[in-house]
């Protein structure tokens, strides 16, 4: 079985693969024209036989993009009359309480684009007011003339019954072929209007870009005679299909970041750390999660950028925060003096100033290389030689001299600042949430990762570092551990001891029948197939509900003692307290379905042990690390070339094909029989 | 006694952020196991760390703003009553008398954490329950006239006595409010809370050491308040007025309500004097002191330290003046049911008086009221049900952006609306439209965010509570804008004609009677003939402003582009 996972960055594309049983990579230049381009690059470099492969799985970050910069497509949203402004109002709160300039989440559909259609359903599912469907026939020809590419239809009740948009979907892909139409049922079968109706929006708005990406990354694949699977990494851990990604883009929000906390769970598990935070460091930003008994934490939604102002997203997704800052984030300085790093990002093109290609945005980059941190002819593996001159040139003219720094003062600058912002990110996921630092392991990976974690680990106290084997191209190899998955979602809402037998059993059997249905068109077997059963409950008077495994319908309409019991305990796990004698609700039905992978190749890899691969010699150079005027001599290893059980003590750059690992003086690196570095940072004196 | 302890930066920083995550996690448990909307979507709650002398360690973020760093009234009572010695592991207390200056649905529980036996602080929570009996029901009644009438007072008793209830509370309780499935249900989460605020604050004293953390909180608090004296010496010293006014106390219907306020800015402090204030009214339009306080603190923090998170040491530089009997310091027996209906407006007065001293930070007024309703009746089931739901309104102009739409009060935070989706699968009404009000946004050269327009159906007879305020000083614009639309309700009955009402308690409605509520917009900023004909021509284009309305504030007309014809 041969198996690839290729993972789209900001800047780089990565790929690991399991050829033959063995490990292959890659990292090539993004191209943000043609990512497609990035990925054929990755697969020549690795010289994988596309008809050789069974499966590629594949993460980007196309669609967090797309809402981030807002260039999704021309988007309309129909709504049902009297119910337009739900979107633009949303829920009328003030993150931000004392902020008098505050922001609230700006619509990515405008009002007037934005129209209503006479039907009504109420609470119980009942059409009280019939469709009329000349309407839909006129907004049909409206959102023609007005060369509208997508369109949200989110109406009232639609979750307890949605032929309504069933209706209105049918006409519009039958009056405007090719438009991409997303209805709010098919998303999110769950109560709650606005944050459904964003849901789907967000799911329109990157629809026509994300789809026409994968259908070109698909004709490509399927052009070099690729017969095998083609699956995309999903927000919620898991992996779904080529036609339910093209269907439901939204699902790939997260795409790019949670594959490398996967492969972070993994290796957690492996080396028996029961907290550690997951960092990935890669060209455009940095991110975190917190990983407890080898698991990245999940949330049942968030928002997609700004706190305050960002946009919700009502489904499944693992915990990361994020920061603007990577290997390739700008440094500037202000008006007043001030030196910033990020978020603007140098990409893949024109890149870094020391890519040559003209640019004299220095970057963190560059002011690694500027300090020795990097070797400018090992860089991608030898395959890009990096211009330390034309670097010099950016740092000393857009920060050194505005600000009267020498060129390596200001290259330090550059790069203590970027490790200041990303300790945000660590310390959101960790000390924010009164986990204490000094009880965790940092998991770091992505190709700037192993460079700048010491220092942030240093700064707020996270005693131990763990690079793993292949770090530049982790995220890569963590898809090649992820399940198949998805998530079905129905509202029912009734007290436990009144439910309707027949509608209960019902709902089971068409979240069942969804969950096959999704199976054969995705050609999952029966066999590896993993039903897991869930019944959202409340006690009768409450609001917010908990999720507890249903394994079969009786549960909720016979003999109820069993699951009253789970709620119970789950209650008092959670909130402390629970209410024996009180009447349960159950609110919604849920179907998590998954199917693990058939082999376990990378996740053996990760485990098996490591024998050195290469020879190479140490050398030495100079490198600065606290001050510029005196750089320490400083041993480079090749890690290749170091053999499980080596052990020494910094100041040390160890360089391996895709990432370079920066250890700072009287840090100790421990190779473990696994090739995983292991670093104790030195204590720093209270 | 803890200063000569040198507290290591970075346990400082752990504890800073422990301190306020253990509140949110506090507000979490609570918000998530609550019985009533007023706490599980309106956050009308706050949770918080009270030390042993009643001082604020830290509070929840993104509970109400009007519950500034104020639990500490509420357990400085329990701690003259039973002595710092009189409690114990295992109680937990109970408070919403009116010594704390709220209305009495605002039930403060509070459990006391000891670490090795010592008493080293204490986790307190307020919540508003759905009712704590009395006259009145759900929100917005002008029938009181003193505070006996609208419920149970429950002075710093103790419910859980070394950790067993106490009954005959407990039944006292229940059979004195209307809903006590709710209200019992809700207190239980906020003893839950509670404990687990005392759990976790424990952990972090064992860990550190109490003098440790308690240096630690002091750095804290000395960082807050410097912080906000470094803004308010760029303020210009001087004193600063403002006058508006409340619509009428809700029973003297023609009776306006003096809002004015004084500001003097001093080297790094603020005073706001309150002496001029109305006094205490007939209605329950009044608070107690702690009112008056907590507008001065909302307006002060909004000045000073918007993103710094609340504590003691936040407003240590305010000095409030404020004497008894005025509508935010009645004296006590007077009835308090309205405790939060001036708050809005006094907060505005003092950004309005402070506009002239901080010329490119102060917006025009928002939309100036609370803006929630309440449905109260019987369900087809005979069962009770009271609706109750928090609606947003313009926010003014600012100095260089438009003013937001549809957003709550300066006195509600991360407070929501309830879904439309929610509300009908619970009661038995039907909302028929949900929308932004048109045309109501304060003409400026930066324009009022535009209030809501929400219409209620009603399926059975039931009861609404209508309480508007600010229709006759509606929301003002500054710096030549023009004001936004004020509030209003419309009851248009299945027979008959419709009418306007602006304040009513329990006014009866039938089955299929509809009620329109319709909120302010926010006031303008700047002349509107300032405004760049492309905002106009979008705000036409998109509906937000009628052409009418663009032509009479902005003289915009329409320019019809020459037709091209293609050959």
């Amino acid at each position: 079985m041969n198996i690839v996972g290729v993972d789209i960055g900001g800047t780089f594309t990565d790929l690991v693969g399991c050829i033959d049983g063995k490990i292959v990579t890659a990292k090539c230049s993004t191209t943000p024209a043609d990512p497609t381009r990035g990925v054929a690059d990755t697969l020549r470099e690795a010289q994988c036989d596309l008809p050789q492969l069974s499966e590629v799985l594949h993460g980007s970050t196309i669609a967090i993009n797309t809402v981030l910069e807002r260039k999704g497509a021309h988007t309309a949203l129909i709504t049902t009359r009297g119910f337009r402004d739900v979107y633009a109002i949303g829920r009328g709160n003030r993150i931000e309480a004392f902020n008098l300039w505050f922001h609230r989440p700006k619509p990515l559909v405008e009002r007037r684009l934005t129209f209503e259609v006479t039907e009504r359903v109420n609470a119980a599912g009942e059409a009280i007011v019939p469709l009329v469907l000349s309407e839909v026939e006129a907004i049909a020809k409206e959102i023609k003339d007005q060369k509208i590419e997508a369109v949200a239809v989110c109406l009232l009740h639609s979750y307890a019954f949605p032929d309504h948009e069933r209706a209105i979907g049918e006409m519009l892909r039958r009056l405007n072929p090719g438009l991409f139409v997303t209805l709010s049922h098919e998303i999110l079968r769950e109560f709650r209007e606005y944050e459904r109706t964003s849901t789907t929006v967000l799911n329109a708005f990157v629809g026509p870009r994300v789809s026409n990406y994968l259908g070109t990354l698909d004709s490509y694949l399927r052009g070099e005679n690729f017969g095998g699977k083609l699956h995309l990494m999903r927000s919620n851990g898991g992996v779904m299909s080529l036609d339910q990604a093209k269907a439901q883009p939204v699902s790939m929000m997260e795409s790019g970041p949670v594959a490398g906390m996967i492969g972070a769970g993994r290796l957690a598990q492996h080396l028996g750390l029961e907290k550690c935070i997951g960092f990935d460091m890669g060209g455009t930003t940095a991110k975190s999660s917190l990983i407890t008994n080898g698991r990245p934490a999940i949330e049942e939604g968030y928002v997609i950028g700004d706190h305050a102002s960002g946009q919700p997203m009502q489904l499944p997704v693992v915990d990361i925060v994020e920061v603007g800052n990577g290997g390739g984030s700008i440094a500037w300085v202000d008006g007043t003096g001030g030196l910033h790093v990020g978020p603007r990002s140098a990409g893949a093109d024109p890149g870094p100033a020391c890519y040559g290609k003209g640019s004299m945005d220095p970057v963190v980059t560059d002011a690694d290389l500027v300090l020795g941190r990097i070797n400018g002819d090992r860089f991608l593996g030898g395959n890009m030689s990096l211009d330390k001159a034309a670097a010099e040139r950016a740092v000393d003219q857009t920060v050194g001299k505005p600000l009267g720094l020498g060129t390596k003062e200001a290259a330090l600058g550059i790069a203590t600042i970027a490790d200041n912002n990303m300790s945000l990110s660590v310390r959101a996921v960790s000390v924010n949430k009164g986990v204490d630092p000094r009880d965790t392991a940092m998991i770091a990976f992505g190709g700037a990762g192993p460079l700048h974690a010491i220092a942030i680990a240093r700064e707020i106290f996270i005693p131990r570092v763990v690079i793993p084997k292949l770090p530049g191209t982790f995220s890569a190899l963590g898809m090649l551990m992820a399940s198949w998955r998805q998530d079905f979602v129905r509202t029912l809402v009734g007290r436990l001891d009144a439910l309707d037998t027949t509608l209960v059993e019902r709902v089971f059997k068409e979240l069942a029948e969804d969950g096959k249905a999704q199976m054969q068109r995705d050609g999952i077997g029966n066999d590896i197939a993993d039903f897991r059963f869930y019944a959202d409950l409340r006690y009768v008077g409450q609001e917010h509900a908990l999720p507890i495994p249903i394994t079969s319908p009786t549960m909720l309409t016979g003999d109820q003692s069993r699951v009253r019991e789970l709620f119970n305990v789950e209650h008092d796990l959670r909130y402390g307290q629970s209410a024996l004698e009180e009447h349960l609700e159950v609110v919604n039905l849920r179907l998590v379905l998954t199917a693990a992978r058939s082999d376990t190749i990378a996740e053996a890899w990760l485990t098996q042990p490591w024998t050195p691969t290469d020879t190479t010699e140490e050398t030495s150079r100079d490198v600065i690390f606290d001050n510029p005027e005196k750089p320490l001599s400083t041993r480079i290893l090749w890690r290749p070339a170091l053999p499980a059980g080596f052990t020494f003590t910094g100041p040390a750059v160890i360089e391996e094909p895709n990432s370079t690992i920066l250890i700072h003086p009287g840090d100790k690196v421990t190779v473990t029989d696994a090739g995983h570095l292991i670093v104790d940072l030195a204590g720093k004196e209270a | 006694m803890t200063k000569n302890v040198d507290a290591h930066p970075i346990t400082v920083e752990v504890v800073r952020n422990s301190i306020v995550a253990y509140a949110d996690e506090m507000g979490n448990a609570l918000c998530k196991a609550a019985y009533n909307m007023m706490i599980y979507e309106v956050r009308d709650f706050c949770c918080g760390l009270i030390d042993t002398k009643g001082r604020m360690i830290s509070q929840n973020r993104g509970g109400l703003p009007i519950f500034l760093a104020d639990l500490g009234v509420a357990v400085e009572d329990g701690i003259k009553r039973w002595g710092l010695d009189g409690f114990k592991p295992g109680d937990i207390m109970i408070m919403n008398h009116e010594v704390c200056g709220q209305h009495l649905n605002n039930v403060v529980i509070y459990a006391p954490c000891f670490v090795d036996g010592e008493l080293v602080g204490f986790a307190a929570n307020r919540a508003h329950w759905v009712d704590i009996g009395g006259m009145r029901i759900g929100f917005g009644s002008s029938l009181t006239t003193e505070i006996f009438a609208e419920g149970l007072q429950l002075r710093s008793l103790k419910i859980y006595e070394e950790g067993k209830r106490n009954e005959t509370l407990w039944q006292i309780i229940h059979d004195n409010v209307r809903f006590p499935d709710a209200s019992l249900g809700d207190l239980r989460a906020q003893v839950a809370s509670c404990q687990l605020g005392a759990r976790r604050y424990g952990e972090l004293i064992k860990r550190y050491g109490r003098a440790t953390v308690e240096a630690c909180i002091e750095r804290i608090w000395d960082q807050a308040d410097r912080a906000v004296r470094n803004v308010i010496e760029k303020i210009p010293d001087g004193i600063y007025e403002a006058e508006s006014a409340l619509d009428n106390d809700g029973r003297s219907l023609d009776q306006p309500i003096r809002i004015k306020v004084t500001v003097e800015i001093k080297g790094s402090t603020m005073g706001v004097d309150f002496s001029e204030m109305n006094p205490q009214t007939h209605s329950p339009l009044n608070s107690g002191k702690s009112g008056g306080i907590a507008a001065a603190r909302v307006a002060f923090k909004a000045i000073t330290s918007p993103d710094l998170d609340v504590n003691e040491g936040c407003f240590r530089a305010l000095d409030v003046k404020i004497p008894e009997g005025t509508i935010v310091s009645a004296k006590p027996g007077t009835a308090i049911g309205l405790w939060s209906i001036a708050l809005p407006t006094t907060i505005d007065t003092i950004l309005k008086a402070l506009a002239p001293a901080l010329p490119n930070m102060i917006p025009a007024a928002h939309k100036g009221d609370m803006g929630g309703c309440s449905f109260y009746g019987f369900k087809p089931d005979g069962t009770r049900f009271l609706l109750l739901n928090i609606f947003g309104g313009g926010w003014g102009g600012r100095p260089s952006e438009d003013g937001e739409d549809a957003s709550v009060s300066v006195c509600q935070g991360d407070v929501r609306n309830s879904p439309v989706e929610l509300q009908e699968i619970r009661y038995p009404i039907m909302v028929d439209e949900h929308a932004l009000r048109d045309d109501s946004g304060g003409p400026g050269k930066f324009r009022g965010g535009l209030g809501v327009r929400i219409t209620y159906r009603t399926l059975v007879p039931c009861k609404v509570t209508i309480n508007c305020e600010r229709t006759r000083v509606p929301p003002w614009g500054l710096a030549g804008g023009g004001n936004g639309a004020h509030n209003a309700a419309i009851i248009k009955p299945t027979e008959g004609p419709e009418r306007i009402v602006f304040k009513g308690t329990e006014i009866p409605l039938d089955a299929g009677d509809r009620v329109t509520f319709l909120t302010a917009g926010g006031g303008g900023y700047g002349d509107p003939r300032d405004r760049t004909r492309d905002s106009t021509s979008n705000d036409v284009a998109q509906g937000f402003v009628s052409a009418e309305k663009a032509s009479e504030f902005y003289g915009w007309t329409k320019t019809v582009a020459p037709k091209v014809r293609s050959a």
